[in-house]
């Protein structure tokens, strides 16, 4: 069956996205927690053609900008400093993936000039870069949550299904628990069990792998319904026959049947636990400072003093949409796959 | 008086109390949206200060701290005197007051209040502030109307004592006592009938999560310059909402008319709408908040080897002080306080004017003094600007950080940055606040912190809960036996000096000389203290914000409104 | 079916045991208790903390405090709140009333609103409407509560025509039932709102998806073929035939009335479990909490029981296998 043209573009841009993120290093202009600030809350630059004088230029610049005396939130363009955007600049050093280290970025202007396409935030860290940045945290972590709640779900709703009876009835009723009880609330202390000096991006991603794992209700719950209807299904009733185990069919037939179930979950699951990070940095919970993520560039834009006065802090809040839009479409083909096979 | 005697014969009786603020007119209600509801009308087990910040509205003490001038001032009581040694004040009470169900007050219950106070079996957190290097005031009845108060030794702030200890109405709280039952009485679903205090107002209705309404309390005891009773105020309203950005949003609408404890972001946004929506917002300056960065010097950490080789560190003065150097103060007031705060060498901040000990100025940041400093103390930069202490190794270490507080993770952040460029790497660590001041109080396990106390009183003395080296909260190192360090023991000293020195002129330079040592030895790294930030409709008359606590409506008893209500 | 029901009755109660003492061992696992911040008070010394731990009983082994919770909840007390000096079923009643006020009305409204719509958009399949719809669902479902409740706050102080939060007005305690039902109608149209725009998105795909599916299949293919008029075919054919996924979801979303609106009553200040329990966990107020959370746990036993009638009165194959 040939993928349909909507899997494709999607797929396509999930790994483009992907590789842009993997990339924030050099694609990024300025490290995510380099602080000017003279610059805090500073609007997106401007990027010209024209110069003071109307005078056009082919290569795109910038002028210098100034905090006016006045506020501390009004700024100037000062017209005698133009500074042209310039490609391969140096600047703030990175590593990409841990391995390449460098200080050129694909873009930028010479100090001191500033390049924030989407302006900066309170303590004037360039937000398109921490967007960049960002990315990197949000979608590994939506990766990491879903896939340990659809492990796990796996896990448990397989042998559930599969062995029925008592046991099965014990997992869905301790399944149930764990639907239940609202998590978020209660995994406010979760950081205080975890040692001190690990890293924060390494707590934030224990934190995660937490809250994916206590969240194997519902994929078990499908896994099982799967498993159920497939254990009564001519080949594996024949394989039972011919005096297969348990664990031989669990791995040869019905593992395999329920992948694609899975990778329909993984693919609902991400959004929902990319978005789970907004919660839980709205609740103090989120990834440490000074690293960045869309969660947290969220929720530092859902306060009331920002949303009124600094309307780019809600470009970040755009980022996951057409990432949600490209899964959403990823698990509906999926869906329909699965539903023409089984 | 003859606008008195209009009034009835039974006012010209009355001991009252003449309030000196601006005469206004009677009527309206008054809105304040609070965080969360009160807990609990009982005085006895109150603790928050929601809880606190509503009952004083309907409650009274003897001798009250007026929070404008931070000074003593009579309440029910008419006037004391004090024995030459300081030990013994004898108190005379105002006659013919009368509690808000009618019942009549006397020394009586005063008596019984005390009484229950310092009880053991009743655990009233009062009992601690009535309580004097271990030794409870004692207090005894002389007539219905004169109490004498007994304090175990001489004692500076002994008219602060009294401050917000509230006298409770016998005739219905007896029997509750007997029954050892006081702790339960007066919840937030007790009928307001069976309540009573002295206060300004008393309680109308409860409505569970929403608001609580306490209406004027007809037998207050003061008037004001025309002789007419307090407070103007019909009613005061005290309505939930939970967060600050949706308190603003009610303020902004008028569906609430005062406002505190407001962000200096959420200040800017609402200053340039002070006209057009009819409020004013004040800048009352620095408050009692200090805000700082603390290293554990705790002795008890050999089960926590990594900590324990930090504090070599930690315990050398000249690393606090290159710690203190490197930091940007001023860049902490200008991006988190916006330019409404105040750098600080001490945790007495400039706003504290009786105390404040001007002659030490904030340190201003600077690299190269803190690099100098660092150096003395043998510790070297590696390539990269990295700093290593003698033996070579990395200095680096976590930064803990409540995550309730927006603004001091704000400040973790800044400091983070600052110490980067010093060599340090710094991880800030955000933690719910409960389990991190678990962490400071019990397990002793954080290297570095930032947190911000609020000082309860302008006076030194409730100071000593936190210098003193065997006070409880004497956060830094806990469960000394005996000071750790000879500045920790001339703190002490110091301390326990200006506790009994009655002299104003020289507590004051006992209390400059404990600020000087704190400066130099930064147990705590002090920081930033923020500007107490409030609003509140212009037509509000005799709106006088403090530095204190329940900044807005201290004096609720004499709000009034300069339109009358319905024309507003 | 009566031994069914019984046995579901049975899973239930099993249930809220479970609950209850997950919820036990995790606040005891958790640093810090109801006291840990009055020790930061300096002017409260230790012994009088010791005291009143102990006249909380904190002091006291769990499996002691859990039978004691137990027999309380046996009398409808379901424990005391430290904070309160209550108990916390009296805590709790009023707030959860006021939680379904709202939540009752926002799930009508978004199955009134979902599933029409949901069967026109199925119906329209691979069209530009189809793809609007999945960008605009998706927009949504990137919307956090927090900020879509900040956003209606805002509307609200703009225009000046719908109350800033909170459930009455401050004027309201003289008033007829009348002008009070008014009132809190006009102050329910905000977070209302906020939750239907919040919990409508994931309905919407659903009813989508499963009747797309009904749509599909041959019979569905074979009776657009012979002409049947398309309004009536998605809404008396499709419908009906893609009815149980979307009764089992209706079931679900039942079972989350006491807790889908927990942070929109934060924002918007209404008097719900949210504000309440938030404190309460931030507090270490431990029954409270648990008396919060063993609530929504009846909703949740009593909307998937609901699930289930429905489905059985909807299904005659069900019917047969029960």
């Amino acid at each position: 069956m040939k993928a349909p043209f909507k899997f494709t573009w999607a797929l396509w841009f999930l790994l483009a996205i992907h590789a842009v993120v993997a990339l924030a290093g050099f694609v990024a202009p300025y490290s995510y927690e380099t602080q000017e600030r003279e610059h805090p809350y500073a609007p997106p630059t401007r990027v010209h053609f024209f110069d003071c004088q109307g005078k056009f230029h082919l290569r795109p610049f910038v002028y210098v900008t100034q905090s006016a005396v006045s506020g501390p939130n009004d700024y100037t363009q000062d017209c005698s400093q133009p500074a042209r955007i310039e490609f391969f600049t140096p600047g703030d050093g990175y590593s990409i993936l841990g391995m390449f280290h460098s200080t050129r970025h694909l873009f930028g202007v010479q100090a001191p000039a500033n390049l924030f396409l989407l302006g900066t935030d309170g303590f004037g860290r360039d937000q398109f870069s921490r967007l960049l940045y960002g990315g990197q945290v949000s979608l590994f972590a939506g990766f990491v949550a879903a896939s340990f709640s659809v492990i796990t779900g796996l896990l448990l709703g397989g042998i559930a299904g599969m062995y029925g009876g008592r046991i099965d009835d014990v997992a869905m009723r301790v399944a149930e628990v764990f639907i239940t009880i609202p998590w978020f609330y209660l995994l406010i202390a979760v950081r205080a069990f975890l040692p001190l000096q690990i890293s924060p991006v390494a707590a934030f991603l224990l934190v995660v792998a937490v809250i994916g794992m206590v969240g194997w209700g519902r994929p078990a719950r499908l896994v099982r319904g799967v498993v159920l209807s497939a254990r009564e299904r001519n080949f594996v009733l024949a394989a039972r026959g011919f005096g297969a185990s348990n664990a031989y069919l669990l791995r040869r037939h019905l593992m395999p049947l329920t992948f694609r179930v899975l990778l329909t979950q993984m693919a609902v699951l991400i959004p929902q636990f990319i978005l789970a990070e907004v919660i839980l940095s709205f609740l103090g919970l989120g990834i440490g400072e000074p690293f960045p993520s869309w969660g947290n560039m969220l929720a530092h834009a859902q306060q009331y003093h920002v949303l009124v006065s600094y309307w780019w802090m809600l470009l970040p809040g755009l980022a996951p949409v057409p990432v949600f839009l490209a899964y959403h479409s990823l698990a509906e083909t999926l869906q329909e796959r699965v539903k023409s096979n089984i | 008086m003859p606008s008195l005697l209009a009034g009835g014969r039974a006012i010209a009786q009355e001991d009252f109390l003449r309030a000196t603020s601006e005469p206004g007119t009677r009527g309206g209600k008054l809105v304040i949206a609070q965080r969360s509801e009160p807990r609990t009308f009982n005085p006895v087990v109150a603790i928050d200060q929601n809880s606190l910040g509503v009952n004083a509205r309907m409650m009274a003490d003897l001798i009250h701290i007026n929070r404008a001038t931070q000074k003593t001032e009579p309440a029910l009581a008419k006037s004391w005197s004090v024995s030459k040694n300081g030990t013994q004040f004898t108190v005379k009470l105002r006659r013919g007051l009368r509690f808000s169900d009618g019942a009549p007050f006397d020394a009586d219950d005063v008596v019984f209040s005390f009484k229950i106070y310092l009880d053991e079996q009743v655990h009233s957190p009062q009992r601690d502030l009535l309580t004097i290097s271990g030794k409870p005031i004692t207090l005894q009845k002389i007539d219905a109307f004169t109490v004498r108060f007994t304090f175990p030794a001489p004692y500076s702030a002994a008219e602060r004592v009294f401050d917000g200890v509230a006298i409770l109405p016998r005739h219905l709280l007896e029997k509750d006592y007997q029954e050892g039952k006081i702790n339960q009485v007066w919840t937030l679903s007790t009928p307001p009938e069976k309540m009573a205090g002295l206060g300004a107002f008393r309680l109308k209705q409860v409505v569970p999560g929403d608001r609580i309404v306490l209406e004027r309390n007809p037998n207050y005891w003061k008037i004001d310059a025309k002789g007419q009773r307090l407070p103007y105020l019909d009613e005061l309203m005290f309505v939930v909402v939970p967060t600050q950005d949706a308190q603003v949003i009610r303020f902004q609408a008028g569906d609430s008319q005062l406002i505190s404890g407001l962000s200096a972001d959420n200040f800017a946004v609402l200053e340039p709408e002070q006209k057009a929506r009819r409020f004013k917002l004040y800048d009352a300056g620095p408050g009692l908040e200090y805000n700082f960065l603390m290293f554990n010097l705790n002795d008890d950490t050999d089960r926590l080897p990594e900590i324990a080789r930090k504090q070599k560190w930690f315990r050398d003065v000249r690393f606090r002080q290159a710690v203190s150097a490197a930091i940007d103060r001023a860049g902490i007031v200008r991006l988190v306080y916006r330019n409404r705060g105040a750098a600080i060498a001490t945790h007495v901040s400039p706003g504290n004017k009786a105390w404040f000990n001007s002659s030490i100025p904030a340190p201003a940041r600077s690299l190269p003094k803190a690099r100098e400093l660092l150096q003395a103390a043998g510790f070297s930069w590696k390539a990269g600007n990295a700093l290593v202490d003698s033996s070579g190794q990395p200095v680096e270490f976590t930064i803990l950080v409540s995550s309730s507080n927006t603004q001091r993770g704000q400040i973790a952040t800044l400091v983070q940055e600052d110490l980067k460029a010093i060599g340090i790497a710094a991880h800030v660590v955000p933690m719910e606040s409960r389990s991190a001041n678990d962490r400071v109080l019990n397990s002793h396990d954080f290297e570095a912190i930032v947190m911000g106390l609020v000082s309860g009183d302008a006076d030194p003395t409730p100071d000593m809960n936190i210098l003193m080296s065997n006070a409880q909260t004497h956060l830094w190192h806990l469960g000394q036996k005996a000071p750790a360090t000879p500045w920790e023991a001339e703190l002490d000293r110091l301390m326990q000096q200006q506790l009994v020195t009655l002299n104003y002129q020289q507590r004051k330079k006992i209390y400059d000389r404990v600020q000087e040592v704190l400066a130099q030895q930064l147990p705590m790294v002090y920081l930033a203290s923020p500007n107490i930030l409030v609003g509140a409709q212009e037509d509000l008359g005799n709106f006088r914000p403090a530095i204190i606590e329940q900044y807005t409506f201290w004096n609720a008893d004499e709000l009034f409104w300069h339109t009358p209500a319905g024309k507003r | 079916m009566i031994r069914y029901f019984a046995r579901r009755a049975g899973h239930g109660l099993l249930l809220l045991f479970g609950v209850s003492i997950l919820l036990f061992v995790l606040f005891q696992a958790s640093p810090g208790d109801f006291l840990s911040e009055v020790k930061l008070n300096s002017q409260i010394s230790p012994t009088t903390v010791a005291q009143l731990r102990a006249q909380y009983g904190l002091d006291q082994p769990l499996p002691v405090r859990y039978w004691k919770w137990v027999k309380s909840s046996a009398q409808g007390e379901f424990g005391y709140s430290f904070a309160y000096n209550a108990s916390a079923a009296s805590l709790l009643w009023p707030r959860a009333r006021n939680t379904l006020v709202l939540s009752v009305p926002a799930l009508v409204i978004s199955w009134l609103i979902a599933v029409p719509l949901g069967v026109l958009v199925a119906g329209w399949k691979g069209s530009w409407v189809d793809r609007l719809f999945s960008g605009g669902t998706s927009a949504l479902l990137a919307l956090p509560d927090v900020l879509i409740a900040l956003l209606a706050l805002l509307i609200a102080l703009k225009t000046g025509i719908f109350p800033v939060g909170g459930m009455t007005s401050v004027n309201t305690q003289d008033q007829s039932t009348w002008a009070w039902l008014r009132d809190l109608g006009w102050h329910m149209v905000l977070p209302v709102a906020a939750l239907v725009i919040g919990s409508l998105t994931m309905i919407l795909r659903h009813v989508r998806a499963s009747v797309g599916e009904v749509l599909e299949s041959s019979y569905m293919r074979a009776a657009q073929g012979h002409g049947l008029p398309r309004l009536k075919l998605l809404f008396c054919h499709a419908l009906p035939a893609a009815a149980n996924p979307l009764i089992s979801l209706f079931g679900l979303s039942v079972a989350l009335l006491l807790s889908v609106s927990l942070l929109i009553e934060v924002v918007m200040g209404w008097p719900g479990i949210g504000p309440l329990l938030l404190e309460a966990i931030l507090a270490r107020d431990l029954f409270v909490v648990i008396g919060a959370v063993m609530l929504s746990t009846l909703f949740l036993i009593g909307g998937n029981l609901l699930g289930d009638v429905l489905l059985y009165a909807f299904d005659p194959r069900i019917r047969r296998q029960a």
